[in-house]
Parts: structure tokens; C-alpha cells; sequence
């Protein structure tokens, strides 16, 4: 009989669940409350140890309830999350994670810093790999927050700093921050994993005071260890980092060089290919052609003007010198059997007219020198730029046509 | 498009994944995963902190109590869902099976009797011939001279017929002949070689139970929504329909208040179930890919309004296939899949390419033969998943250039036993973004930020979703996400966000998810049913669901999102959701339907109705033609009896044409018990069986003595002494206890009058045998029924039984039961070997109680 009244608890159990659930997924929020508090009574009378953890789910359940029902206030919601704090007592790093979090987003920054410091100095039994990785996380967030202080704390110097006015115990406090927030924040990115926010604040500190080896240390290594993910922000911070700090042109580059292997689509390709057209070097400005037609060949840059201009540019300039044509032969060889329906189609050249005057210019331009002059975006675009009578698409129509055997050397 | 410039943190491991998951129930609940701060080092003094989770979304509320039918139903789809029922033993043989091996029990012997009764031509068809002269067919005797080499197969028919009647007898027993043929035919009578057929069907059982579990061939979906061009208030809702799901429907439908089909449909015909519709925009003409499971076809609907769709191209796959994509980004181009592991690039124009064939998974080793592949932000790069992973390889060197995307693993933060369910491209809300759904999660990924999802969250569905749709929202508002599960027909609307005040940042799921109805959610709102007419309507909506697709549509200023639902029946509802601007007071969902939405529930029910209202002919209950019973000639003889014969005949008669019953058997005596007889026990007519009912009853002894013609005359004296004893002895019982024995009496009369022939054994050499001489008080009373009075009339033995038995079934109480007040002096007329045997009767009937 003690089985039974086991399986049948345990059915019921689940049937309540399944409401509550029901309830929550349907936004019916008093309701699944009033289901929520005798599913806490019922557990009351369970003796069973079963695998399920209901303090968990009633943490879960009773916070997703609580976000988001219209009566609820701050207050009740973290005595709810303290006393899941002694109930789901496995998960009490993740639960007072969970509730800095909540006071931050709703602005009690105060609040969260006190509760993530109660958070740190918490020991119970043997932690396990989970409430290790937990623990790093909360000490993250609790430099976080020390970096913000700081920042706060400086902008006051700053802007005091005029006044000549030393105010000694705010430097102090300053300083002091400094080195919490750094000490936290260093520890965790050297664990692999995508740390944006950390590796910024704590460079910004790095850079504050000086010590631009270690900011460069850092940014490499969170670039290029490869136990890290290949995160296109690092190379990014990295870039930008050096260009602050006016490195060399050639080490920009490299930088570069690297990010378009790994995301040829990436917004810095532009100044990338700025930069390789500016260098006097003939591999250089190879490379610029190729990391242009590489940005077009992405669904994303397909109406974007700076690209197609910057390809327009390259390309006249290829042509009216007739010096590497090859190299346009070469890019054109990869995509000669898909841009054409791509970017150059006939319905394309419309809505390009219609939507984007300056973009159907820059596009019919690069389509006149690839496919020719009879190819159908050229001929539209050129068509109704000569109807309209703008005198850029007449000289666009002229140049083409001036350099039509082009197209034959760079298709064969 | 411009990647974020910070991004939530995360841990990165690698290797299989560690994760156990929590509680199923509630795992992706009250949780803000991450935060960001969003002034950092600014010289703003307030930071501001968003959460990856549990953001501000937007409010889309239901605006109906629960789905409504969109079209009528699919009537022409009356196959029934299998169930595993079908397929699995029950009953004791189960039981039996169990004990040794535990799990479901695939039924394999019926599959295979089953093979040999469809499909007798395949099975013995040649034989057949080569023996037909061997074999005899026919009522007549075989002739002598050819009697050596002929099996009378008439004969071995009605044996096997027998047999079936019989079936679950406890006293079956295999005819000798039967066995006999049996044993000699076994090895060469099949032409298809047994053992590969075993091996065939319980392949295929095996196949069928694991698709009742878990069906992936549906991935995908079969439903597409066909946008109108800008502007114009009417788009195509692409699906499948007929009886097998094989025809391909383009409807146009209206999209006022309420969606509405306007005009006919488009139809098309195709040899093969419509597993999946895949659809995309490019160059402003719609192309609708179409996969079934050994076909794959391509058909272009042009943009404008009224413009027929045109089917393109058709391929053939030797394997099924198991994923079909069009691109977004080149007309006539898609890629397909075939399960084993081939991928291909198919363009209309160039023909088919195979990128890629490897028949073992990508990350680590996983059975299921399932794959699926889909376009990214480079044209020319695709993605291929399988159940471990998702990769990216450039169709212009697949070999050479690829990169994974997403790995069930720690890199993804995976729970153990984890697997990709549906990945698609979410390239209308952001060119480099992919969905990734399992059992558990919803990942979205970026191709910029390989194996790191940038959004993860529990779904919770009770089914892992197979289909997904997207609405991209406009600058500044959420991406609505739907994910829906066929089995449990499940849908959720889930909001995400890439973007915050015109910047992109890093993904975050808003608002809280959102349940949307099930088909079978609108039970409720049919009107009452007969039971069994309310449980075909529930299993009818209860059928799991094969497609889903949305539309997003303005009216003025009132937003409204359309979601349509097609069911593997075929049938499409829809169900609207409303967007609500965040001050106003949220309105409370509505609980019944609107007069509108109530005149579409019944004229789908009626439409079902009309339809199932002549259920297929074999369904009718077997019944006993006129003719089979009686000769004209016989029912000639009938008449002109006795006004009871003629009523009698009259209600029967008219009961058979209608082919109902005879509900009251209208005689003047009213005593008539409402149940009917029970059936008679089978009687035994071999010797043994006498033999061994007699050792049972106890009286094995008795047996003897009668069976042994030495003892005649003594069992006669015997019989004489004991009917005196007995007629004294009852003088001196009460008038209950004749009563009690005249019951028995009766009993054992109709035992015996039922059987043709009676035992053989028990007769005893004077007086004539019962049969033939019931009591003459009963001829009146019981007249239609007696056997003499059928005899009389000329009814042959053979078909009395029929008769009685019919007449037992179709009257309220068994005629027989009116014989119940007898008088005392029928006692006098009771056969010795009756009055002897309703002793034993009546002994055997109180042993047990005796014994124990």
C-alpha cells in the first residue's frame, strides 16, 4: 500500500506540474500561483526521495511567477528567493546569481553587490565543477561591479581634476576598487569562454594605469589561444587596441588578415580594404580585391553601398590602367556561375532602381565590366539612368562601352 | 550585417557533453542565464543591465478560444493512424512473450499470415498452376481413375473454415488431414523463400514501431504560407490532402478578420506521400520545394496575384530522402539530403551535385540515418546536420572547406543524450543566424561564432519540435519564433531580439514563451456528439501534426499574427494572436467562440459527418441472408399455418430485409426471459471425449458398463428399477424439487435437440431416440421450434440448428424458455439415457462445490 500511495503521489505530483506548467505557458499567472502554493503544500506530505528536486522547481516556477505577475513587488520577491536560498541548497550559487541578476536588470546595483559578496563567502561540503564555475561567475560579476565604482569614481577625478582639488580618500577608494576588480576579473578570463565584458573592463583598467604590455597580453591571448572560442570580437578588441595606441600599419594588417580568414563578412572588412588599397604594396592591394569580393559574396552586404562603391572604385581603377587584370579574372572565376543570378538578375536591377538610385549605379558599373554590356542589369539600369537623363549613368554607359573587349579577356 | 560588439559571457569546454538537465518540467524557467552592462566606461554615472533571458517582449494574445478549422476536412483521408495496437502483441501471448524479454513485442506472426491472405497471387501464384490438376476443386466426388494423384481441396477448405470458427477453442484440435498437408507442402509450397520474408516483415515492424515512436520523416513540416505581394491582401497556403496525403494543394486565401479560401485550389497529384513543403523567395518568385519519400519536386509560383503554380523538375532518390531546402538566395536552387548521408546542391538548371557521402555521423557515432541541410548567409556554402552536430561546407570544395557550426557537446553546454532535432536558417531575421533545435533546447547560432550558441533556452515541449517558423520583426521589435511538435501537437511563440536601438547586440529572448493551441484544443467547441461519433472527432483531432506555418498581418494599426496548423489528416486550422500594446490592461483570452467561429466548427463537423455517415460495407455486422435459410418453397410450406407462424414470419422477415432485428417477439405468453440463451457448449462426438467427460463427472465406471454390449440387458433392468425408485421418491419430494429437475430437464433437451448428430453412445437400444420424441405437450407450445415440426416441414437436419440458433438470437428470451411452468406429468416421458445424463449433469455441476 505504501507503493501505491507512492505512485499515486507521485501521479498527482505530476498532473499538478503539468498544470502549473500549462498555466505558466498561457500567461495565466494567478493561476498557476494558486497551483504553485498546493503543489508546495502537497510536497509537504512526501516523504519519498525521488531523483526530481522540487526545491529547484518550485525556485524556478515561483521566480517565473513572480516576474511576472501583476501584483507582485520587489520585496516579496526576494523573501521568495531567500528562503529558496536555504531550501535548494545545492543550487545556492546559482540561485543568488540568479537574483543578483534580477536586482541589476532592475537597477538595485547596491543590492546585487551586497548579495553577490554574500554569495563568495558561502561554503558548504565539497564543491562540485558546477559550483566552481559558479563561484568564478559571481566573483566576474563582483569585479564587474567594482570596475563600474571605479569608472564612477574616476569621472568624478576627472572632472574635478581641474579644480587642482586632491581628494585623497576618493583616489583611495578609487585605487582600492581597482584592485578588486582586477584581481576577479583576471581570474576568469583565463578560463576559456567568451568573456567580451570582462576582457574590456579589465583592459580598460590595464590601460588607465599604464601597463599596455599586459592589455596587449591579454587581448592576444584571448585572440589567439586556441582553447578559446574563435570569437570575432577579441580580434576586434585587439585591433582596436592597437590602433589606439598607433601601432604599425603592418601589424593592423596582420590583425586583419587574420579576422577576414575567419569571418570574411565581417564589418571591419571595409576598413580592412581601405587600408590594402592605401599600401604601396602590390600583393597588398591583391588582397584588398579579394577581401571586397568576398564581403559581396555574403547575403548581408548584398544592398550595402559602401561595399559595392568600394568594389566599383577597384574595379574602374583595374581597368582604366589595364594593369592585373588578371587578378579580376581570377576573383571572377569563383563566382562567375552564381553572382550573375545573385546580384546581377533582371528583377534585381528594378528593385535596385527603384529602392537605391546611387546603389544601381555602383552595381550596373561592376556588371558592365564582368558580364558585359549586354548583360541585363547593365543594359537596365543604364537604360533608364539615360531615360532619366542623369549624367553619371551616360558616362557609366560610355565607360563600359569603351572598355567592352575587357570582358572578353577577363571571361575566357 | 554588423556582429555585436559585446557578448554575454559564457563558459567554453569541449568534449561530449556533461550537462544532466534539470527538471524537465520547469528547466527553462527562472533563469536570466547572463547580463550585460551597457555603458561601460562611459561617462554616463547609471549603468544599465539587460538579461539574456526574461527581457521586455512584446504582448500577442490569443484571439480565439481555441483553433479553428480554416478549410473543410480532408474527407477523403479515412485510413486510420496506426497504433500500436496494430502492431504488438496483447492478450496472453504477451504475457507469455514477456517473461523472457521485456519491452513492446512486435506482432510478427499476424503481419505474416496477414502477407499470405492479401497477397495469395505473390505468395503460391505459380504453384498454383503447376498443381492445378492435382488439386480438386468442387462439391462433386473425385473421379476413380484420377483419384491416386488429387487432393479433394474442398474438403481441406471446409476443415480450415471450421478451424477458423473455432478459433480460441480450448478444444481445438488440428484435423489429421490438415496436419498431413501441412507437413507435406511446408517446404515448397511459397515461392517467396520464408526466411527472407521473416527477415523483410520484422525489419519493416521494427521500422514501423520506431515511427510510431518517433516519425523524423515529417521534419520540416508540410505546411507553407505563400506571401502576397506587398500589398495585396490574399496569399497561398501550400499543403498536402487526399486519401494518402499525396496531392499537392495550392489554396489562395483571403486574409480579412478571419482567413478565408477563396476559390478552389490547385491540385496536383503526385505517386508518393508529401513528407515535407519547403518554400523561399528569391527574385520574387516563390519557389516550393516538395519531398516525399522517394521523390523530390520543384514548382515556381510566380509573385503576382492569380498566376498558376508550374512544376519544374522532379528528382528521383534511390534512398528516402530526409530533408529538402530551397534557397533564399538563388532562383531554382535547393538542396536535399538523403538519409545515409549524401548531400546534395540540386539547381533546375545545372542538374544535381553531390557534395558530400558519408554514411557515419559527423562528431561521434549516433544510428539514425536522419539528415538535414540548409543555405547560410554565402550562397554558396551550405549546412549539413545530422543528429550530432551541424557543419558548414562550400559547395565549391566540400571536401577541403568546412567548418563545424554546432556540436552536441560541452561546447553548446549539451545535456547527455542530446540530439539536433531541426536546424534552420534564420536568415530573414539576420543573415548569419541559425536555428538549432534538440529534445531539450533552442539554440541560435551564429556562422560568425562558431559552436558557441549566442541564445540557448529549455523548451520543455513534451515532443522534440520538428517544424519552426519565423517572422522576422521590423527595426527595433522581436523576431517571433514558433516551434511546434507533431506527436503531442504542441506550439510555442517564443521572442528574440538581435538588436537594441538600431545597433546590434547580442541576442536575447524577451517575453515570457508562449503556449499556443492544439487542433485538439477545439473539442471542447464542437457541439455534444453521440459517444462513439464524440470519439472518432477526438482521435480525428488528436492525430499527431504534420505542418506549420505563419503570417504576419497588419490591419490598420492592429497587428495580428496567423498561425495555420495542418494535422496529418490533412486537416488545416488556424488560430490568431493579437498584439497588445504593453499599457493597456491585458484582455482577458477568450473562453467561448465567437458566432463566426462557432458556424465554422459545424460546418466542419458536418462536412466530417456527411462523410463518415457510410462507414465501409465490411463494417456492417455479418448477417444470415433470406435465401441461405429457406427455399421459396420452404416459406411457401410455412404459410398457412397457425396465425403465430404467419406473425412470426412476417416480423422475421421484414427484420431481414431491413437487415436489423426483431426487437419484440410479440407472443401471448409474456413469460419470457430477457436473456438470451447462452451458447451451447461444443459437443463431443468422439468416443474419448465421452470417455474423458464421464471419468471427469466421476461415473467413468458407468461408462464402461454402457459401452460394453455384454451388460445391455442388465443396464436396461437397471434403468426400469431406477425410473420406479425415482417416480416413488417423488411422490414424497415437494412440488419444488419437480421443479428444479424439469429445469434440468429442459436444459438437456435443447442440449440435445441442438446437436447434429447426438452422441452415438448413450443411446439405449429400446425406446426411440430423443430427438425425435420430445414430450407431445411440447409440440403445441414450442411448434416453430421443435425438430419434429421442422421436420415435418421439410427443413433439413442440417439447417434446424441455424434456425434455432437465429431465432434464439434475434427473439428476446429463447422460446424455450417458455416451457418453464411444465407439469408433472412431461416427467413421464423422459427418455432413461436423459433422465440418467441430467443426473450426471446435476452431479458434475456440484462437485466442485463438494470437492472443495
Amino acid at each position: 500500500p505504501f507503493n501505491e500511495y507512492k505512485l499515486n503521489f507521485g501521479k498527482s505530483k505530476e498532473a499538478c506540474l503539468n498544470y502549473i506548467q500549462e498555466a505558466v505557458l498561457q500567461k495565466q499567472w494567478k493561476r498557476a500561483a494558486e497551483f504553485l502554493t498546493s503543489y508546495a503544500e502537497a510536497l509537504e506530505k512526501d516523504f519519498s526521495k525521488g531523483p526530481s528536486c522540487p526545491s529547484e522547481i518550485i525556485w524556478r516556477i515561483g521566480t517565473e511567477i513572480l516576474c511576472h505577475h501583476p501584483h507582485s513587488s520587489m520585496r516579496e520577491f526576494s523573501s521568495f528567493i531567500e528562503q529558496m536560498k536555504t531550501l535548494a541548497i545545492k543550487r545556492y550559487l546559482k540561485v543568488c546569481l540568479e537574483h543578483s541578476f534580477h536586482l541589476l536588470c532592475n537597477g538595485m546595483i547596491d543590492e546585487a553587490s551586497q548579495n553577490l559578496s554574500l554569495a563568495v563567502s558561502w561554503r558548504f561540503g565539497e564543491q562540485s565543477i558546477l559550483q566552481d564555475k559558479e563561484m568564478k561567475l559571481i566573483q566576474a560579476y563582483e569585479g564587474l561591479l567594482d570596475y563600474y565604482r571605479w569608472s564612477k569614481q574616476k569621472n568624478v577625478l576627472l572632472e574635478r581634476g581641474e579644480d587642482e582639488y586632491e581628494d585623497l580618500s576618493v583616489e583611495r577608494e578609487m585605487h582600492s576598487y581597482f584592485r578588486k576588480a582586477a584581481l576577479n576579473l583576471k581570474e576568469i578570463i583565463q578560463v576559456p569562454g567568451v568573456w567580451d565584458i570582462f576582457v574590456q573592463c579589465y583592459v580598460d583598467l590595464l590601460e588607465f594605469y599604464g601597463d599596455n604590455e599586459e592589455a596587449r597580453q591579454v587581448l592576444k591571448e584571448y585572440a589567439y589561444n586556441s582553447k578559446f572560442p574563435s570569437n570575432p570580437n577579441a580580434h576586434v578588441y585587439l585591433y582596436q587596441f592597437l590602433k589606439r595606441h598607433g601601432e604599425s600599419k603592418k601589424s593592423l594588417i596582420s590583425v586583419l588578415k587574420i579576422l577576414h580568414d575567419l569571418v570574411p563578412s565581417h564589418e571591419l572588412m571595409i576598413d580592412f580594404n581601405t587600408m590594402l588599397q592605401k599600401s604601396k604594396k602590390r600583393r597588398n592591394r591583391r588582397l584588398g580585391l579579394e577581401v571586397i569580393f568576398a564581403v559581396l559574396d555574403y547575403a548581408g552586404w548584398k544592398e550595402n553601398m559602401k561595399a559595392w562603391s568600394c568594389l566599383a572604385r577597384q574595379v574602374k581603377q583595374i581597368v582604366s590602367s589595364e594593369k592585373h587584370l588578371d587578378w579580376i579574372k581570377q576573383e571572377w572565376n569563383y563566382r562567375k556561375d552564381w553572382w550573375p543570378a545573385f546580384h546581377f538578375s533582371h528583377y534585381l536591377a528594378k528593385r535596385n532602381w527603384q529602392e537605391n538610385e546611387s546603389l544601381s549605379y555602383e552595381k550596373a558599373l561592376v556588371a558592365g565590366i564582368l558580364l558585359g554590356k549586354d548583360c541585363k542589369y547593365f543594359r537596365y539600369v543604364s537604360k533608364q539612368g539615360c531615360t532619366a537623363q542623369v549624367k553619371r549613368f551616360q558616362t557609366l554607359k560610355k565607360f563600359v562601352h569603351k572598355h567592352s573587349p575587357i570582358y572578353l579577356r577577363t571571361s575566357g | 550585417m554588423e556582429f555585436p560588439d559585446t557578448l554575454f559571457p559564457s563558459y567554453f569546454g569541449a568534449g561530449p557533453p556533461q550537462g544532466q538537465g534539470g527538471p524537465a518540467v520547469a528547466a527553462g524557467w527562472g533563469e536570466h542565464g547572463q547580463v550585460l552592462g551597457t555603458s561601460r566606461g562611459c561617462h554616463k554615472a547609471k549603468v544599465m543591465f539587460v538579461p539574456q533571458h526574461g527581457g521586455m517582449g512584446e504582448s500577442w494574445e490569443p484571439a480565439d478560444a481555441a483553433a479553428v478549422p480554416l478549410l473543410p476536412p480532408n474527407t477523403s483521408c479515412s485510413i486510420p493512424q496506426l497504433v500500436p495496437q496494430d502492431i504488438l502483441y496483447h492478450s496472453f501471448l504477451r504475457r507469455k512473450l514477456s517473461m523472457d524479454k521485456p519491452g513492446p513485442l512486435l506482432d510478427f506472426t499476424k503481419q505474416l499470415s496477414h502477407f499470405f491472405v492479401d497477397h495469395p497471387e505473390d505468395a503460391f501464384g505459380s504453384l498454383g498452376q503447376l498443381l492445378h490438376k492435382n488439386f480438386h476443386l468442387g462439391d462433386s466426388r473425385v473421379k476413380k481413375e484420377v483419384r491416386d494423384n488429387t487432393i479433394r481441396m474442398t474438403a481441406l477448405m471446409e476443415e480450415i473454415n471450421r478451424l477458423e470458427a473455432r478459433r480460441g477453442c480450448p478444444w481445438k484440435r488440428l484435423i489429421c488431414r490438415l496436419r498431413w498437408f501441412a507437413h507435406l507442402s511446408r517446404d515448397w509450397l511459397f515461392e517467396v523463400p520464408l526466411g527472407l520474408l521473416g527477415d523483410s516483415v520484422h525489419e519493416e515492424l521494427q521500422l514501423q514501431w520506431t515511427r510510431l515512436l518517433f516519425d523524423d520523416s515529417l521534419t520540416g513540416g508540410a505546411l507553407a504560407w505563400l506571401p502576397p505581394e506587398d500589398g495585396a491582401r490574399a496569399g497561398h497556403l501550400v499543403y498536402p490532402g487526399g486519401e494518402a496525403m499525396n496531392r499537392l494543394y495550392f489554396q489562395e486565401v483571403v486574409l480579412d478578420k478571419l482567413p478565408r479560401a477563396r476559390g478552389s485550389p490547385a491540385e496536383f497529384e503526385l505517386n508518393g506521400r508529401i513528407q515535407q513543403v519547403a518554400t523561399a523567395r528569391s527574385d520574387g518568385k516563390d519557389f516550393v520545394g516538395i519531398r516525399s519519400d522517394y521523390h523530390c519536386g520543384v514548382w515556381r509560383v510566380p509573385g503576382r496575384a492569380g498566376a498558376a503554380p508550374t512544376p519544374l523538375q522532379v528528382i528521383h532518390t534511390r534512398v528516402p530522402a530526409s530533408c529538402l531546402t530551397v534557397s533564399p538566395h538563388l532562383p531554382g536552387e535547393l538542396t536535399v539530403c538523403t538519409q545515409g548521408g549524401s548531400i546534395y546542391l540540386w539547381n533546375v538548371e545545372t542538374g544535381l551535385q553531390r557534395l558530400r557521402h558519408d554514411p557515419q555521423t559527423m562528431f561521434f557515432r549516433d544510428h539514425s540515418p536522419w539528415r538535414w541541410s540548409d543555405f547560410t548567409a554565402h550562397p554558396r556554402v551550405l549546412s549539413f546536420a545530422d543528429r550530432t552536430g551541424l557543419q558548414c561546407l562550400d559547395a565549391r570544395a566540400p571536401e577541403r572547406c568546412h567548418f563545424d557550426l554546432f556540436k552536441v557537446g560541452e561546447e553548446a553546454r549539451c545535456q547527455q543524450g542530446e540530439r539536433v532535432m531541426l536546424p534552420m536558417y534564420l536568415g530573414r531575421a539576420h543573415p548569419s543566424q541559425h536555428l538549432v533545435t534538440t529534445q531539450f533546447s533552442m539554440y541560435v547560432v551564429d556562422e560568425r561564432l562558431p559552436l558557441v550558441p549566442v541564445l540557448k533556452w529549455l523548451h520543455m515541449m513534451k515532443a522534440p519540435p520538428l517544424f519552426a517558423h519565423l517572422s522576422p520583426g521590423d527595426a527595433g521589435r522581436s523576431h517571433k519564433l514558433l516551434l511546434g511538435a507533431s506527436l503531442t501537437q504542441e506550439m510555442l511563440l517564443l521572442q528574440y531580439q538581435g538588436e537594441r536601438r538600431g545597433v546590434q547586440s547580442a541576442c536575447q529572448l524577451v517575453g515570457p514563451p508562449q503556449k499556443l493551441h492544439s487542433i485538439s484544443s477545439c473539442l471542447e467547441h464542437f457541439r455534444t456528439q453521440l459517444p462513439h461519433h464524440h470519439h472518432l472527432l477526438q482521435q480525428r483531432l488528436g492525430v499527431p501534426a504534420a505542418g506549420m506555418a505563419a503570417v504576419l498581418k497588419e490591419d490598420g494599426r492592429q497587428e495580428s499574427l496567423l498561425v495555420f496548423q495542418l494535422s496529418e489528416a490533412g486537416d488545416v486550422f488556424y488560430q490568431r494572436l493579437t498584439h497588445e500594446e504593453r499599457c493597456a490592461s491585458p484582455k482577458p483570452s477568450p473562453v467561448v467562440p465567437s458566432k463566426a467561429t462557432a458556424l465554422r466548427y459545424r460546418r466542419w463537423l458536418k462536412g466530417l459527418s456527411e462523410h463518415c455517415r457510410d462507414p465501409p460495407q465490411h463494417s456492417y455486422p455479418p448477417t444470415r441472408g433470406q435465401k441461405r435459410l429457406f427455399t421459396r418453397k420452404e416459406l411457401q410450406t410455412l404459410e398457412g399455418h397457425s396465425a403465430l407462424h404467419r406473425q412470426a414470419r412476417q416480423q422475421m422477415r421484414q427484420a431481414m430485409l431491413e437487415g436489423g432485428r426483431i426487437q419484440h417477439w410479440d407472443l401471448p405468453d409474456s413469460q419470457t426471459s430477457a436473456v438470451p440463451q447462452p451458447p451451447e457448449p461444443e459437443q463431443d462426438t468422439d468416443t474419448l471425449s465421452t470417455r474423458l467427460t464421464a471419468a471427469w463427472a466421476g461415473d467413468w465406471n458407468q461408462w464402461w458398463e454402457k459401452r460394453s454390449s455384454f451388460y445391455k440387458a442388465q443396464r436396461q433392468r437397471a434403468l426400469q428399477e431406477r425410473r420406479r425408485r425415482q417416480k416413488r421418491g417423488r411422490r414424497w419430494q415437494g412440488l419444488s424439487a419437480s421443479f428444479t429437475s424439469s429445469l434440468t430437464y429442459q436444459s438437456e433437451l435443447s442440449e440435445l435437440s441442438g446437436t447434429d448428430p447426438p452422441p452415438s453412445p448413450v443411446l439405449p437400444g429400446a425406446g426411440s431416440p430423443p430427438r425425435h420424441s420430445p414430450p407431445p405437450s411440447l409440440e403445441l407450445d414450442e411448434g416453430l421450434l421443435s425438430s419434429q415440426s421442422l421436420h415435418s416441414r421439410g427443413i433439413p437436419k442440417e439447417r434446424r440448428k441455424t434456425l434455432r440458433d437465429y431465432l434464439g438470437l434475434q427473439a428476446e428470451g429463447p422460446p424455450e424458455s417458455l416451457e418453464f411452468p411444465r407439469s408433472q406429468d412431461s416427467q413421464l416421458c423422459i427418455p432413461s439415457s436423459q433422465s440418467q445424463r441430467s443426473s450426471a449433469s446435476q452431479t458434475r455441476r456440484k462437485r466442485p462445490r463438494m470437492g472443495f
